[in-house]
């Protein structure tokens, strides 16, 4: 038996021991997290299957269930079956379904297994839906009954428990930066140049995907080197410097705040003014807009910002120059989802690549248009559903394949790694950059 | 067969039902729980509203609708025969003359709009995928709807249909807020949440392109 199919199996006999007590707990929760917006919106579904062609998903696969107007009436089934008057006294005729075994199943195939929460049929929905919304009150649903895929249930518990979800030890971290800080001073030619740990005071704390320590420490060289051209006063946190947050995918809103809760109260304890949310779609918008929901107001007003925003700040007010003819390959750019549509970061990347390479092109559709590269929605660290996501990339592969560019440049880590993976399956014969990188080969430094 | 008036009340009841139910539904999505605080508003997440019901209806901005526009096309028309038709009952219901100038377009209004409510209804049945996310509400409210605007038509154009109109403007009402014809009303509510949504994120209306000009 493959290690998928045993972690697959695990979830299946708790599926087959699940007691009714539990399954009334598990609608208690559902019950608990909607709020009265989602009680609106779970009356508005027409079906009128429209969405279908927005999905990637559906896009790669066109059966049902792949369609988002099924993925969405899973959970609305279940509401109206319970949680309103008619579906309760004749649920055959508006389609409510009890939450039993066969629907956690359903559930879990298509809330987790085909859905990266890209947000695309909520904002084509003829009616206005916010299907991702209610889909990870779904998958919260199932997260209450510890039915969330265990390889992305892990990344989440590794988060908690080490502070980063790679799970890289403190010390580790702190030598790869003594380390990068040497490649630093090398790269800019001054042996002065730092990356400082836990500087107290210093405006910025900057945050980033663990996956950079772990797989491409030279996108932190390249953050540096922009730091250290604009002459910024910026900090890593040797505790928590994570802007991730799967919590946001395994839909635990308690997990999740307590994740966005750490780093505001790093934030405080460093002295930082802005916290600044390295290349990572989902941190960006788990942060910067949906902790505000699962932790509240705190009463300060942390002023948070995409590195993206910062870096166009920098050229904006000429703190950095860019010289363009320093990155001579066609660059096209991939709007992650959860920066751009769900995050509303959408111009700065492009304001940055027009001025650091010599050749950009847009794909086609583009800014809040865009298709989900796949990777999105936890797809990436849920290995049981890796050839899904793959040939759900289909469509993203043929844009990129249709500009006729030779660099696809993404603000996202988990972009990268799918986009990456897009790229040997679809042999793109591209090269994948975050827009750091890019940037800092265009900087011109003084001398 | 009921006396006018019987049925003139009984229409009146049932519309007075469906709106008091509507009302219902709406504070019913207030016994959960209320939306976290942090969930404020600003001048942006209004303009998103605006683009909602504005310009973001349009074909060129919703790829579900671009991508169908026959079906947009008689969604709206069949939309706009429900809203006249309705308008036709409350002068029925008033006993007021319909506007000479308003007669002929009207039925022809309805016409179309019940051909298109029957396309829609047939698309439905014969779609493979459109079937699998279908339940018997979706069929019976687009027939209960259908056959208002076709009793709509034919007692504008011949009152001896008045009582059928009548018989099927009471059902019509009775059924709005136990199936999907509630999307009257929520789905209002759920552009408004659309836009606040977006807005609220500078996503839409899109900031960068009114900068571009």
């Amino acid at each position: 038996m493959s290690e998928e199919a045993k972690k697959a199996d695990v979830l299946e006999e708790r599926i087959d021991a699940l007691k009714t007590e539990q399954l009334e707990s598990a609608l208690r929760h559902l019950r608990s997290r909607l709020d009265s917006r989602d009680a609106a919106l779970a009356h508005s579904c027409l079906r009128c299957g429209l969405c279908a062609e927005t999905c990637h998903y559906y896009q790669a696969d066109p059966s049902i269930e792949a369609h988002p107007a099924y993925k969405l009436n899973l959970v609305l089934a279940v509401f109206k079956r319970y949680f309103t008057v008619v579906g309760r006294a004749a649920p055959a005729w508006i389609g409510a379904g009890e939450l039993d075994q066969a629907m956690i199943r359903k559930w879990l195939d298509s809330l987790f297994g085909r859905c990266s929460l890209c947000g695309r049929c909520f904002l084509n929905c003829t009616v206005g839906i916010n299907i991702p919304r209610l889909i990870r009150a779904g998958r919260g649903t199932l997260a209450s009954l510890e039915l969330v895929p265990l390889e992305l249930q892990s990344t989440v518990r590794t988060a908690v428990e080490k502070g980063n979800n790679m799970g890289i030890e403190r010390q580790d971290w702190r030598d790869t930066v003594e380390w990068l800080q040497e490649e630093l001073a090398m790269e800019v030619g001054d042996p002065s140049a730092r990356m400082p740990l836990d500087e107290k005071g210093a405006r910025i704390l900057y945050t980033v995907n663990p996956r950079e320590p772990k797989f491409f420490p030279l996108s932190l060289v390249a953050a540096a080197k922009i730091f250290h051209a604009a002459g910024e006063s910026w900090t890593f946190s040797s505790d928590c410097y994570d802007v991730t947050n799967y919590g946001l995918f395994s839909g635990d809103d308690q997990v999740a705040g307590q994740i966005a809760q750490r780093l505001r109260e790093e934030v405080t304890r460093l002295g930082s003014q802005v916290l600044v949310l390295g290349e990572c779609g989902h941190g960006y918008n788990a942060h910067r807009w949906e902790a505000a929901e699962w932790i509240g107001n705190t009463g300060t007003s942390l002023e948070m910002k995409s590195f993206i925003e910062v870096m166009a700040g920098y050229v904006r007010d000429g703190r950095i120059r860019l010289d363009p003819s320093l990155n001579t390959k066609p660059v096209t750019l991939h709007d992650p989802c959860n920066l751009v549509r769900l995050g509303g970061v959408i111009e700065e990347q492009r304001f940055l690549l027009r001025r650091a390479v010599s050749s950009f092109v847009e794909m086609t559709p583009n800014r809040e248009q865009n298709f989900c590269c796949g990777g999105g929605g936890g797809q990436l660290s849920m290995s049981r559903f890796a050839r899904r996501r793959l040939e759900a990339g289909r469509i993203k592969a043929e844009q990129i394949r249709a500009t006729g560019a030779k660099v696809v440049v993404a603000p996202c880590h988990n972009c990268v790694d799918q986009l990456t993976e897009l790229n040997k399956e679809y042999k793109l014969g591209v090269e994948v950059r975050t827009v750091a990188e890019v940037v800092a080969k265009a900087v011109v430094t003084n001398g | 067969m009921f006396s006018p008036s019987f049925l003139v009340w009984a229409v009146v009841a049932s519309a007075l039902f469906a709106f008091g139910a509507l009302f219902w539904l709406v504070l019913s999505t207030f016994r959960f729980r209320r939306p976290h605080p942090a969930w404020t508003t600003d001048d942006r997440a209004w303009k998103g509203v605006q683009y909602a019901f504005g310009r973001g209806m349009l074909p060129q901005e919703k790829e579900s609708a671009g991508k169908h526009r026959l079906t947009l096309a008689a969604g709206i028309l069949y939309h706009s025969g429900i809203f006249a038709a309705l308008s036709h009952l409350g002068y029925l219901l008033l006993g007021a003359p319909v506007p000479a100038v308003l007669s002929q377009p009207s039925q022809i209004l309805f016409g179309i709009s019940a051909c298109c409510g029957l396309a829609l209804l047939i698309k439905r049945a014969l779609t493979p995928q459109l079937r699998a996310i279908s339940c018997p509400d979706d069929y019976a409210a687009n027939v209960v709807v259908d056959a208002f605007l076709l009793l709509s038509l034919l007692a504008a154009r011949d009152r001896a249909w008045l009582d059928w109109l009548l018989i099927v403007s009471l059902i019509f009402f009775v059924y709005l807020p136990i199936g999907k014809i509630r999307h009257c009303l929520f789905f209002f509510y759920s552009r408004i949440l659309f836009g606040l949504f977006f807005g609220r994120r500078r996503v839409l209306p899109h900031p960068g392109r009114e900068a571009q000009g």
